[in-house]
């Protein structure tokens, strides 16, 4: 299923090209029947002229059909298109004399010929598009024999022509292949929701409700309330984790990002609408904040419970982390600084500064601990 | 806080059964007259017509129906239920939209049983039931609007600096008590200032509402 989107993504982007190519050599096969009719009479071997043209129309009509769908838009049909058109333009050498061919009349294949080098191009890029221009370039010159400015002048254009289509084709199948790669990462999007809702809807009830019936019945029941409890939070994480391309310009929602924080312990609260920053910023903010949630982790006891609070003021950013742990005592972290132990204060100090931001540290003894990081959007960097 | 005096009456909506029959059961156990319970968003409202329970709890995430609208009909047309709303964490928009509706409060799953007994008797009481999860929404919701710009409209609630340092304090996870001794006010204006907050958003909710069915043409209730 996806496999052919992928395809179908660059057949739809490659179809004009093919089309163009197709319409080319249409118009170029009309031409050239225009050339024949008007200096017939002056062919070597009428009969070998109409012959070659016999066979311009037939593979004229042939390739029209195969290039239109994308099954006969293939390697060896391409091959045998470049080949076939090298040898009728060779056969010009015996369809006219010594003396036609060195007026600048034209060969029996006119332009007709140079649209092997546009499909040649379409199918292989530059290398195919310069391989073909320059073979085409060769044999037209060969069968002329000899070298005038117009012959110069019409292996330059062979050439690039095969470069520039060649290139043009290229380009587009970068495109398409960027474009299914978007596609893709939409539909990744999309499954993933898909999973997140049905998780939500059925697996996370029931270990919700044997967490909390389990800690209400005791003892065994009870151990195995914990590990749904666990389970629980972890898939909640999981299915409420933002999905890793979601950044546009450079800039992501930091509401989710925040809420994977949550445990049972762990409150988050942010705000309904999308609070947009740098991913610079935002990776920091949120490594803060589990920097100071991990600290109250530690200090603050297996019973307390923190918050995380996340405003947008327009202006700043404001994110807030709180636990309800017994705080530290007075003169602790002053001496402990100056001890060089208190790792986490100088750390979420240190990556504050770094934002520009502004830091404000609450606490009294039984009253928990209280982050308050203000960062000024857009500003610092 | 206060003993239970007078039953209180429930009615659980939620579309999983299993979560369905626990809350029933849990709240039956401690004194609760569940009177009914729905699956979805149409029957809540079909049911709670007959039996007008005083709080009913309501699941937001239930696939088609949506008790966004639920909630939005239950509070307009009966005036002594109250909606309490009981859902997953990350359905945050849907959470204010039911708030704005009418709701009087909003409680996580994972509470506790005691947590959901307290709320419900609270709710019943006529408290709103602040989690720091909401708080953060509706503080969210306030800058929201008020961040549309001078030419915003003059009707547009907006909240006092101290409802706003309330708000702040109940997202940061203080409770009322805390909030009162930190700010040195009483237990009670705490609470007023929190549900003044949910009341002014639920009107503005009603007037854009009316507003909006006037502009459209569609103020002519066939009920009324």
């Amino acid at each position: 299923m996806s496999t052919s989107t992928a395809e179908d993504t660059l057949a739809s982007t490659m179809a004009p090209l093919w089309r163009g190519a197709v319409l080319f050599r249409v118009g170029t096969f009309v031409f050239a029947t225009m050339g024949l009719l008007l200096h017939q009479s002056e062919y070597q071997r009428q009969w070998l002229g109409w012959l070659v043209l016999g066979v311009m129309a037939g593979w004229t009509v042939f390739t029209a059909y195969a290039y239109s769908r994308e099954s006969g838009r293939r390697a060896p049909i391409v091959v045998v298109d470049v080949l076939l058109t090298l040898v009728l333009i060779g056969l010009s050498a015996l369809v006219l004399d010594r003396g036609y061919l060195e007026t600048p009349r034209p060969t029996i294949t006119t332009v007709w010929g140079a649209s092997c080098i546009v499909v040649a191009a379409i199918h292989g890029g530059q290398v195919g598009g310069l391989l073909a221009g320059g073979t085409n370039a060769l044999v037209s010159f060969l069968v002329r024999g000899y070298f005038t400015i117009d012959i110069v002048r019409d292996t330059v254009m062979l050439i690039a022509v095969g470069f520039v289509i060649g290139m043009a084709s290229t380009t587009a199948r970068r495109s398409a292949m960027q474009l299914d790669q978007a596609l893709r990462a939409q539909a990744a999007t999309a499954e993933r929701e898909r999973l997140a809702r049905s998780i939500h809807d059925g697996v996370l009830q029931v270990l919700s409700r044997v967490r909390r019936r389990g800690s209400e019945v005791g003892g065994e029941a009870a151990e195995l309330a914990k590990l749904a409890g666990e389970q629980e939070v972890a898939l909640r994480s999981l299915i409420s984790a933002a999905p890793p391309d979601s950044s546009v310009d450079g800039e992501v929602d930091l509401g989710p990002q925040l809420q994977v924080l949550a445990t049972p312990q762990v409150q988050v609260s942010v705000p309904a609408t999308p609070v947009r920053l740098p991913t610079s910023t935002a990776t920091e903010l949120v490594a803060i904040a589990r920097e100071a949630l991990a600290n109250a982790d530690k200090h603050a006891g297996p019973d307390a419970r923190a918050w995380v609070l996340l405003e947008d003021l327009g202006d700043d950013v404001v994110l807030s982390v709180r636990d309800n742990g017994p705080g530290i005592p007075e003169g602790r972290l002053a001496e402990a600084e100056a001890e060089g132990r208190m790792g986490v204060s100088r750390s979420i100090r240190g990556r504050v500064a770094d934002l520009g931001g502004s830091l404000a540290l609450l606490t009294a003894p039984g009253d928990g601990v209280e982050w308050e990081i203000k960062v000024r959007r857009g500003g610092t960097e | 806080m206060t003993e239970t005096t007078a039953t209180v009456s429930v009615m659980v909506v939620d579309d999983h059964p299993i979560w369905r029959n626990g809350v029933a059961r849990d709240l039956a156990e401690r004194g609760f007259e569940v009177l009914a319970t729905a699956s979805d968003g149409e029957a809540a409202v079909r049911i709670a017509r007959t039996v007008r329970p005083a709080v009913v709890l309501m699941d937001l995430n239930m696939g088609a129906s949506t008790g966004v609208e639920a909630t939005g009909r239950i509070t307009t047309e009966l005036p002594g239920t109250r909606v309490l709303v009981l859902s997953a964490s990350g359905e945050h928009s849907d959470v204010l939209e039911a708030v704005k509706a009418g709701a009087s409060g909003y409680l996580l799953k994972s509470a506790s049983v005691e947590e959901l007994v307290d709320a419900v008797r609270r709710t019943a009481a006529g408290d709103a039931v602040f989690t720091a999860g909401l708080a953060g929404l509706v503080l969210g919701e306030y800058r929201r609007m008020a961040a549309t710009g001078p030419d915003a409209d003059p009707g547009t609630p907006r909240l006092s600096e101290r409802e706003t340092e309330v708000l702040r304090l109940v997202a940061k996870g203080l409770t009322a008590r805390q909030i009162a001794d930190r700010l040195v006010i009483s237990h009670r204006t705490v609470e007023n200032h929190v549900q003044s907050t949910l009341r002014k958003l639920q009107l503005h909710n009603r007037v854009e509402l009316a507003r909006y069915a006037i502009e459209h043409g569609l103020d002519g209730d066939p009920d009324e």
